[in-house]
C-alpha cells in the first residue's frame, strides 16, 4: 500500500493574540483538527511567528517524530518562509511545511471577516485540505540551476536606471531595454524637479551617461520584451528591437539629417503634442543613445517611395532604410520591471474641456512649456494665440481622487503643480497671477511643507474646492469657471488665460501586455502588483521578478530610487551564489508543454 | 487504490480555465472519494503559485508535483491521475 498511511502530520494553530481567538473557537478547532486523517499531533499557540511559538513546533517535530506540519494562521505571502525555516531546522523539508490564512476570517478590519460559527467552518474545512494536501504530496527533489549573472531591467527611466547601474556596479551583466529611442524616462522632461528645483535633466544625465559606457550595461532602446519563459536564475528572453534605419556605429548625431527633412509631426512624446518635430528626428538635445531615428509612418520615403534627402545628407552614411526589426535572444537570472507611468487623459473630463479648449494643458505639458529646451525655449506662452497668460489656473485630483476615472491619490500631482507655480512666479512669468484649486494639500515628505509654505509666500492662492465646469469664450479663448469657495463661504467668479489640469498617475501604456509575458499579476488600478504591501514591496508573486518605482504606484523619484536599489538587492541577493536550489517542479514548469507529464 | 490530491490552478478570465474545470468534475465524478481537487486562484494564493512556477494558467499539479500547463487532452489528465492513484511508494 502507498506509503501515506504512515506520515505523522502536526497542525499548529495560532491565536495570533486575540486576532484569530477572538474570532473563533480556538479549542473546538483543535478538536476538529484531531480528527482528519493524518494528523499525530495537534495544538495551539499564542504567537506561532514568536521565538517561543517557533520553539514548540520544533519541540513537538521531535518529540511526536512528525514529518509533516499544517499551521494555521495567517497569510503565506507574509510568514509561509518563517514556517518553513522553523520547520527545516527541526529536519523538515520545507515543501512539507504549508500555511493557512484563517485570520482573514476573523480579524478586525479584513474585508473576509465573517461570524464566530462560519470563521470555524471555513477554517476547519482548510485545515483539512491543507492536511489533505500535505498527506498526499510527494517529495520533490531539489534541482540546482546554474544562477545566471545576468539581470534584464524593463525601462529605462530614472528608476530602471538606477537599478541597473547598482547591479552593473556589483558586476553583473545588465541589459536595460527601453521602448523609446532614447533612456531618460519621464525625469529628463520635467525640466526641474521638486523640493530643490534642481534642472531634472542635469541631473539625471550622469546616470544616463554612465549606463551609457558602464562596461557591464548593453543599452537596448527602440526596443520590446516580446517573450519570456524560465524561472528565477534562468530566464530567457526575446526582444524585438525595433528598426531606426540609422546604423547607430556610423550615426555621430550631428543633426544634419534632421534639418534637411522636408516633414514635420507633432511631437506627441518629447513635446507632450505642444511642439513639432521633423520625420527623422533626434528625441532632445541630452538624448542616450544621441543617435538619428526614422519615424516611418511620417517618413516620406516609406510612405510614398520619395525624398531621402537624410540619406544624401548623411555625412557618415548611418542612414538605412533596409533595417529590418531584430530579434534578440538572452539569458537572465533575474527581471526589474520600472516600466513608469503615464500621465492620465483628462479628456473624458468633459467639464474641463480639455481636447476641445486649446488653452486647457496638463501639468506634464506646463513642464514642457516651461522647460528651456522645451517647444517654446521656456517662454510660457498659450497655445491658442502665443500670447503670455496673466492669470493662470491651476486644478488638482483631475482623475485622481475620483470614484469615477481613478479612486487613488497620485502622490506627486499637489507637488508638481506648486512646483511649477514657483517657477513661473519666480523665473518666468513674476507678475502672473496663479491659483491652485485644490481637495486637500498633501505635501508629505522630506522638506514638502516648506516647499508648500515658499509657494504660498510667493503669493500664490489655494482655493479649497474645484471648479464644476469650464466655459470657453469662443473669441478670446480665455476660460471662464466658478468656485464655490468654502473657506470664505463664496462663490468665486474666476476667468483665467490658462486653466492647467494636475491629472492623475496611470500605468504606463503596456503594462497590461507586460504582465502577462512575465506571469506577474497587476493590483485593481493595474499598476504591477507587489508581493506585500508593506514587507515585500519590489517582490511580485514571480520569484526572480521585481518592481520599482511608478511600476508599482504612483511616487515621486527619491521613492523611486529607493525601490529601484531595494530592487537591485533583491536580484543580487538572490544571484550572487551562481547557484539556486530550486524544486523540481520550478524548473519542470518551465520545461513543460501542453499535454506533457 | 491510493488517494489524489489536484491542485488546480486558476485565475478569474483566464479562457482555458473552465475547460479544465470540467473535466475535472467528470474525473471528480468518476473517481469519488478518492480524488480531491482543489480549485487555486493565483491572484488570490499567489504564494502556492510561485512554489510551484506557475506562471500561466490553467495549471495542473497532482499530488504536489506541476503535471500540466495549459488545457491537456482529458485522456492524458485521466492516465496521469490513474498513474498516481497505482504507484507504491
Amino acid at each position: 500500500m502507498p506509503a501515506e498511511k504512515e506520515k505523522r502530520i502536526g497542525v499548529f494553530i495560532c491565536h495570533c493574540g486575540k486576532n484569530i481567538a477572538g474570532g473563533l473557537n480556538i479549542r473546538d478547532l483543535v478538536e476538529s483538527s484531531k480528527q482528519i486523517k493524518g494528523v499525530s499531533f495537534v495544538a495551539e499557540n499564542k504567537f506561532s511567528c514568536s521565538e517561543d511559538g517557533q520553539q514548540d513546533i520544533q519541540k513537538a517535530i521531535h518529540e511526536q517524530k512528525l514529518d509533516r506540519v499544517v499551521v494555521a494562521a495567517c497569510s503565506p505571502s507574509l510568514h509561509l518562509m518563517t514556517f518553513q525555516r522553523c520547520g527545516e531546522k527541526a529536519g523538515i523539508e520545507p515543501q512539507f511545511v504549508d500555511l493557512v490564512d484563517i485570520r482573514k476570517w476573523t480579524m478586525h478590519g479584513s474585508p473576509q471577516k465573517t461570524n464566530p460559527e462560519e470563521a470555524f467552518e471555513k477554517s476547519k474545512s482548510l485545515i483539512e485540505l491543507a492536511v489533505k494536501r500535505m498527506r498526499l504530496k510527494r517529495l520533490i527533489p531539489m534541482a540546482e540551476i546554474k544562477a545566471e549573472q545576468s539581470i534584464l531591467v524593463i525601462g529605462g527611466g530614472v528608476a530602471g536606471l538606477e537599478a541597473g547601474l547598482d547591479l552593473a556596479d556589483k558586476g553583473y551583466n545588465v541589459y536595460i531595454v527601453e521602448r523609446l529611442p532614447t533612456i531618460g524616462g519621464k525625469m529628463a522632461l520635467l525640466y526641474k524637479v521638486f523640493p530643490t528645483n534642481d534642472c531634472a535633466p542635469c541631473i539625471l544625465a550622469p546616470k544616463t551617461a554612465y549606463a551609457n559606457i558602464h562596461p557591464n550595461i548593453t543599452l537596448l532602446t527602440n526596443s520590446e520584451v516580446k517573450s519570456v519563459s524560465g524561472h528565477v536564475g534562468n530566464f530567457n528572453v526575446n526582444i524585438l528591437q525595433n528598426p531606426r534605419y540609422i546604423d547607430l556605429d556610423k550615426c555621430t548625431g550631428c543633426g544634419e539629417c534632421v534639418e534637411k527633412c522636408p516633414i514635420k509631426v507633432k511631437d506627441e512624446v518629447f513635446s507632450a503634442g505642444l511642439g513639432e518635430r521633423k520625420a527623422i528626428y533626434i528625441p532632445y538635445d541630452q538624448s542616450i543613445p544621441k543617435k538619428a531615428v526614422i519615424d516611418a509612418e511620417n517618413c516620406l520615403y516609406f510612405q510614398k517611395g520619395v525624398c531621402r534627402l537624410c540619406e544624401k545628407q548623411c555625412p557618415t552614411d548611418a542612414i538605412n532604410f533596409d533595417q529590418k526589426a531584430n530579434s534578440v535572444e538572452i539569458k537572465v537570472g533575474a527581471i526589474i520591471a520600472a516600466t513608469g507611468f503615464d500621465e492620465y487623459d483628462p479628456s473624458p473630463k468633459s467639464e474641463y474641456g480639455y481636447g476641445r479648449y486649446s488653452n486647457v494643458i496638463t501639468q506634464f505639458q506646463l513642464a514642457r512649456l516651461l522647460d528651456i529646451d522645451g517647444p517654446t525655449n521656456g517662454q510660457l506662452l498659450r497655445p491658442s494665440d502665443g500670447k503670455e497668460p496673466k492669470r493662470i489656473v491651476m486644478i488638482q485630483c483631475v482623475g485622481s481622487r475620483d470614484e469615477k476615472a481613478n479612486p487613488y491619490c497620485s502622490n506627486i500631482c499637489c507637488m508638481y503643480a506648486l512646483k511649477h507655480a514657483q517657477i513661473i512666479k519666480e523665473m518666468v512669468l513674476p507678475k502672473a497671477e496663479i491659483f491652485i484649486c485644490f481637495i486637500d494639500m498633501r505635501t508629505v515628505g522630506k522638506g514638502f511643507e516648506e516647499y508648500y509654505r515658499r509657494t504660498r509666500e510667493l503669493g500664490v492662492l489655494f482655493i479649497r474646492a474645484r471648479p464644476s465646469e469650464i466655459v470657453q469664450n469662443t473669441e478670446t479663448k480665455n476660460l471662464y469657471m466658478k468656485v464655490d469657495d468654502p473657506e470664505i463661504g463664496r462663490l468665486l467668479k474666476l476667468d483665467a488665460d490658462l486653466v492647467v489640469l494636475s491629472c492623475a498617475t496611470v500605468p504606463s501604456s503596456g503594462t497590461q501586455e507586460l504582465s502577462q509575458i512575465l506571469g506577474v499579476k497587476l493590483d485593481e488600478y493595474g499598476f504591477f502588483k507587489e508581493m506585500h504591501p508593506k514587507l515585500r514591496p519590489v517582490e511580485t508573486n514571480v520569484r526572480g521578478i521585481y518592481i520599482c518605482g511608478s511600476a508599482q504606484g504612483p511616487k515621486d523619484i527619491p521613492d523611486s530610487i529607493v525601490q529601484a536599489k531595494a530592487a537591485a538587492s533583491c536580484a543580487d541577493s538572490e544571484l550572487r551564489k551562481s547557484k539556486i536550489k530550486l524544486p523540481q517542479s520550478l524548473v519542470r514548469a518551465s520545461q513543460l508543454k501542453k499535454g506533457d507529464k | 487504490m491510493g488517494e489524489v490530491y489536484v491542485e488546480e490552478f486558476m485565475s478569474p478570465g483566464c479562457v482555458g480555465c473552465p475547460a479544465v474545470k470540467n473535466m475535472l468534475e467528470d474525473l471528480s465524478k468518476e473517481f469519488g472519494d478518492q480524488l480531491t481537487v482543489e480549485e487555486v486562484d493565483i491572484t488570490v494564493d499567489t504564494t502556492r503559485a510561485s512554489q510551484y512556477g506557475v506562471m500561466s494558467v490553467p495549471a495542473i499539479a497532482i499530488n504536489g508535483v506541476l503535471k500540466f500547463i495549459d488545457v491537456p487532452k482529458k485522456e492524458d489528465l485521466r492516465n496521469a491521475i490513474l498513474e498516481e492513484m497505482e504507484r507504491e511508494e
